[in-house]
């Protein structure tokens, strides 16, 4: 079988690709690349046009062999690469021979690295997706984290036209990261002295942060709010549980919650958090929904623009 | 009804209900869902509903604010809530065979002797009720019911169990579920349901939807073993 087959998987490694539409109502969370860009990045180097998975490596500390030649490019947070024992630059596309050994270790930066495959990853799509979601056992090889010993199924490589590095890598702020957030859902119940806090306050992010969302470290929010009904969250939503330690939701977050939310940080900031290491001061803002509109228009704007053919 | 709207992040908007949680509102709820997948086609991704509140989720850049919540307030002035009984005497929509029995539940025995009652007693309770489907959420195929009788309320565990295994039927406050897959819970567990309540090869992959009436019905040993349950 063309494969890879994994010797050392890290500590969180999985098949995404962009992830699932249209399955929260059904209790699935969407998932997908934690850093988009990357992904997308990864796709347009090998020319790949099908939304082809990725391995998502968070802290990447792994080492597989390929049984037959393909082109890879790694993308995301920065990392050291070796072919066949050989250092080589971590950027561009590489070509693999059948038998060669890949190791891939992260770097001091970013949390999330891509290992892109020419001919993609073949594991079988559920729910139109192969990204897998851990807990609920859904997509990716067998619903999980990929173990040492796995094979993950890749297709035959094809003659798709890669094209230049968009040079999407996230590039993090050594000082404060600015979260710009939308207000609503409790927003207006919050105790004014929790928003308060909230918006005057620096928050650090904790060691507590994997693909269902980040803890935050700083001055406790205490909402004043009793219980809630349980209701829809949503990517970004800022998560305020009794102990008064916010939680940012992402990706693998529950579809459903019951704590009070003062709002959702936008998407653009999202991935930047994602990509934080413990330790990254954030501080908030509010951000008003037209300006979160505009936002998304020029980000989407840029990416487009990234991502025009550039041989 | 008094109701709120708002934006639920970047992309998506919320119609929140400012009552308690009725069946009347929750049908009213999937009214207007239905309408948004009419109106708005494929430029709505998904919509959640929660005890008194409808999330409706866009694909980026094509929710246009002032028009959605127009049309959003127009649907939430527009609902009458004619009925708002609990279901309590209706047929169940869904019946869900269940084995209530110390072996499969942990808690069963611990319930009789806080409430004074026996066993039996508080299985005629759970089981004489017609519960109606609130909500979905927390694991695929997870439905919060309601509404539990007053005699069997109880609070949630204050350490949730790290294993709770697929089929247990839980209490927490004035709900029941069923565990669909092994999962972290603090719900007391009462009894167990051989039958699956999720699987992706179905249509639609959730037993329980949002709006159903369930009921449950005590079976022994033997037919829960027959049913595919185990006993440890």
């Amino acid at each position: 079988m063309n494969g890879l087959q994994i010797h050392k998987a890290g500590i969180a490694s999985s098949v995404q690709d962009s992830g699932r539409v249209g399955t929260l109502s059904i209790g699935i969370p969407p998932s997908g690349a934690m850093d988009r860009p990357a992904l997308m990045s990864g796709q347009h180097q090998l020319g790949h046009q099908h939304d082809e998975a990725a391995i998502e490596m968070a802290y990447a500390d792994f080492a597989a062999t390929l049984t037959e030649a393909h082109d890879v490019v790694v993308t995301g947070a920065p990392v050291q690469l070796r072919i066949n024992q050989q250092a080589c630059r971590s950027e561009g596309v590489h070509h693999i021979e059948a038998g060669q050994t890949l190791e891939v270790k992260a770097t001091r930066e970013g949390i999330y690295s891509y290992l892109h495959l020419s001919g993609g990853i073949m594991t079988t799509p559920q729910l139109d997706s192969r990204s897998t979601s851990p807990r609920e056992g859904i997509g990716g090889l067998d619903g999980g984290f990929l173990k040492d010993g796995d094979i993950v199924p890749l297709g035959a490589p094809d003659k798709a036209v890669g094209a230049a590095d968009p040079q999407l890598t996230i590039k993090n702020s050594t000082t404060v990261l600015k979260l710009r957030f939308v207000a609503g859902f409790q927003f207006d119940d919050f105790a004014d002295e929790a928003i308060r806090s909230l918006l005057a306050e620096e928050f650090t992010v904790t060691a507590k942060a994997n693909r269902m969302g980040v803890m935050l470290n700083g001055e406790r929010l205490h909402s004043g709010i009793a219980a809630l009904y349980s209701e829809a969250t949503c990517y970004g939503a800022i998560q305020v549980p009794p102990d008064g330690k916010p939680i940012i939701l992402l990706n693998d977050r529950q579809t459903v919650g019951g704590y009070p939310k003062p709002g959702a940080v936008i998407s653009s900031d999202c991935l930047r958090l994602a990509q934080s290491r413990p330790g990254q001061r954030v501080r908030f803002a509010v951000c008003s929904p037209e300006e979160a509109d505009r936002i998304g228009w020029l980000e989407q704007h840029y990416l487009e623009t990234r991502l025009r053919d550039r041989h | 009804m008094d109701f709120e709207l708002g934006p639920a992040g970047e992309a998506a908007m919320r119609l929140v209900f400012t009552g308690p949680p009725q069946p009347a509102l929750t049908r009213a709820l999937l009214k207007i869902e239905t309408k948004a997948n009419q109106r708005f086609g494929s430029m709505l991704t998904d919509s959640v509903i929660g005890y008194t509140t409808l999330t409706l989720f866009f694909s980026a850049s094509a929710l246009e604010r002032d028009r959605t919540e127009a049309w959003l307030r127009e649907q939430a002035e527009a609902i009458a809530l004619t009925d708002d009984s609990d279901p309590k005497h209706s047929a169940a929509d869904v019946v869900l065979p269940v084995l209530y029995h110390p072996s499969v539940a942990p808690d069963l025995e611990w319930l009789a002797d806080d409430r004074s009652l026996s066993i039996d007693d508080v299985i005629a309770l759970h089981s004489d009720a017609t519960y109606f489907a609130y909500a979905t959420g927390f694991a695929p195929g997870f439905c919060y019911l309601g509404t539990l009788p007053a005699a069997l309320r109880t609070p949630r565990l204050d350490t949730p169990r790290a294993k709770v295994p697929a089929g247990a039927v839980a209490i927490a406050d004035a709900q029941t579920a069923v565990y669909p897959c092994e999962s972290p819970g603090g719900w007391r567990l009462i009894g167990a349901c051989p039958e699956p309540l999720f699987n992706l090869g179905n249509t639609p992959p959730s037993r329980l939807s949002v709006g159903a009436t369930v009921r449950f019905e005590p079976i022994d040993e033997a037919d829960f073993r027959a049913l595919g349950g185990v006993v440890a």
